[in-house]
């Protein structure tokens, strides 16, 4: 059953800002990753979604329900974390944190203090006085601590250090195995990797690629790098293989499986040294993004 | 109307309040203490010598007793000017900035739809301007029941404060509706602002000569006519209530825009 559908949406700010004719649904209980460049669009899906403004075109719905007119009965099934933090400057952190509480009906506290332990977060402090990664913390225990069904978050780790994204990650697993519905945007693709069971990416406002993580990791190259003991050598190589970058002795390309044809090959030649890594889902990315066909085929 | 929120707001501009409330005893208190039965005919004398300065601040006729004085003083420009700087900034604080900066993010993120925020926000404004002309009220009867043996008529002078209150309500609804209306603090807060100085300066252009008098007609600020109302003038009542119908037709409006308009959140 798809919980959030955006169809056929567009919303046109002129001057090529804004989304055109998008589409796509979440699941229930599924995670996924909305991924694009800054100004792509991302944010302006997700205002639709919360209802903050509403499409020229196309329809979004959460549970069947208008995002727009019917914002008020969306909201309450709905765990929200802005891209912009904006808090109200008068109140320190855990007032805000109270106030929100409130405002949003929630009861049981249990959440809001497990999330505020977990984050190690101190939100007694002036909320003008936060740095950018604890004011995101507070927007984080907001978002989450209403247990609601769906989450919506709008680059959920902007202004974390690495650790904390880490525990972000292990927050959205852990919410995962709960059930629930979560679309995250991000440009951080470690994070959407180890979390999301499906990548929409967008470029100009325009949906370029619709993903599921496991197609992507198994038709996800390598990324080979070996240093030949001389250039003849690494030029005689490089004509097996497309697109490959020759350097002096070093040679670099991306290949997917033909493992052993590989290293058959490189045993018959002197090499001096050879990384291999999984191609990131930022280079996976950028054959979309910037257009650059040479040999990718994977899908 | 939202209690939390209701709450949250009143709390946070008590200072602003207490700021305002200190200005207007400042002016009210001093004004009320300059009254002297027998400086009222030299003020008349000083009045029928500058009538243009005069008039402009509102202040024909100085008049004799407590009463037409206050109204004079206060009634013509001050008590008019201070309240509505007091909404303008309530204005800002209680919707053009929460949109400006985003805020408003989260107090749309709540299971409550955008006419409920809009009601409580405007509640608040119209709350806090009537609390700060009761307390002008009271503190002006205070001051001058301590100073002068006769104090002043009571009942006409509520009457003036009532009608004064509709007058800041059409003016704060007003400039409510720009807030809600635009996203950036200049046209939001600022139409508003400009709108309503405009109407004072007019005012105060018409009051200058008879061949201008016709501007009367260009500013809503004509419909409060103290003196008047002190009097009990049935068309000066009826202009009162007009200036609070007005209000509730900027309200209705401001409403009806705000749920359907694109927020830049």
């Amino acid at each position: 059953m798809s919980v959030i559908e955006i169809q056929n949406i567009t919303k046109d700010y002129g001057g090529h800002k804004g989304v055109f004719d998008v589409s796509f649904d979440v699941q229930k209980g599924e995670v996924v990753g909305f991924l694009g460049p800054n100004g792509s669009g991302k944010t302006t899906t997700i205002r639709q979604l919360m209802g903050f403004i509403k499409p020229d075109k196309g329809k979004v719905t959460i549970f069947e329900k208008d995002c727009f007119e019917k914002a008020s009965e969306v909201q309450g099934s709905i765990g929200y974390l802005p891209g912009e933090i904006a808090f109200m400057n008068d109140m320190n952190g855990l007032e805000f944190i109270e106030f929100m509480a409130k405002m949003k009906k929630i009861k049981n506290k249990e959440k809001m203090q497990e999330l505020i332990r977990f984050l190690e977060l101190d939100p007694k402090g002036k909320i003008k006085r936060m740095s950018k990664g604890m004011k995101q913390k507070i927007g984080i225990v907001i978002a989450f601590m209403g247990d609601a069904d769906i989450l919506i978050l709008d680059e959920p780790t902007s202004g974390l250090d690495p650790l904390m994204q880490n525990k972000f990650v292990e927050l959205i697993q852990k919410e995962k195995e709960r059930g629930k519905t979560i679309l995250m945007s991000s440009h951080i693709f470690e994070e959407v990797e180890h979390t999301c069971d499906r990548v929409v990416m967008i470029k100009d406002g325009q949906i370029i690629a619709v993903e599921k993580m496991d197609n992507i990791r198994k038709n996800r190259q390598k990324y080979y790098e070996i240093e030949f003991e001389n250039e003849h050598e690494a030029r005689k190589f490089a004509d097996y293989y497309q697109n490959v970058k020759v350097d002096h002795h070093r040679v670099s390309f991306f290949l997917k499986g033909e493992v052993n044809e590989l290293l058959h090959r490189l045993s018959q030649v002197q090499i001096v040294e050879i990384n291999a890594r999984s191609q990131s889902l930022e280079e996976l990315f950028l054959h979309y993004y910037g257009g650059d066909n040479h040999e990718w085929n994977a899908f | 109307m939202n209690g939390t929120l209701f709450k949250k707001e009143m709390k946070s501009n008590v200072k602003i309040f207490l700021i305002f409330a200190a200005i207007v005893t400042l002016y009210g208190s001093v004004i009320v203490a300059m009254y002297d039965p027998k400086l009222g005919e030299s003020l008349n004398m000083m009045a029928t010598a500058m009538p243009e300065l005069f008039a402009a601040f509102g202040m024909v006729d100085p008049g004799l007793t407590l009463l037409d004085f206050i109204l004079n003083y206060l009634y013509g420009f001050l008590l008019i000017v201070i309240p509505f700087v007091f909404s303008v900034i309530l204005c800002h604080r209680l919707m053009a900035r929460y949109i400006d900066q985003g805020s408003m993010a989260y107090l749309l993120a709540v299971p409550y739809n955008r006419n409920v925020l809009l009601r409580t926000q405007l509640f608040v404004l119209l709350v806090w301007n009537f609390l700060l002309i009761a307390y002008v009220s009271v503190l002006i009867l205070g001051v001058s029941s301590l100073m002068f043996k006769e104090g002043i008529e009571v009942l006409s002078f509520l009457w003036v404060n009532l009608a004064l209150f509709f007058l800041h309500a059409f003016l704060s609804s007003m400039c409510f509706l720009f807030a809600c209306s635009f996203n950036e603090t200049k046209f939001s807060i600022g139409l508003g602002a400009g709108l309503g100085g405009c109407f004072v300066l007019i005012q105060m252009l018409s009051k200058v000569s008879d061949t201008v008098d016709f501007l009367k007609y260009f500013t809503p600020l004509t419909l409060f006519d103290p003196k008047k109302l002190a009097a009990f003038d049935s068309n000066a009542l009826c202009w009162a209530i007009s200036l609070l119908l007005g209000s509730i037709v900027w309200m209705i409006l401001a409403s009806v825009i705000f749920k359907k308009r694109d927020l830049p959140l």
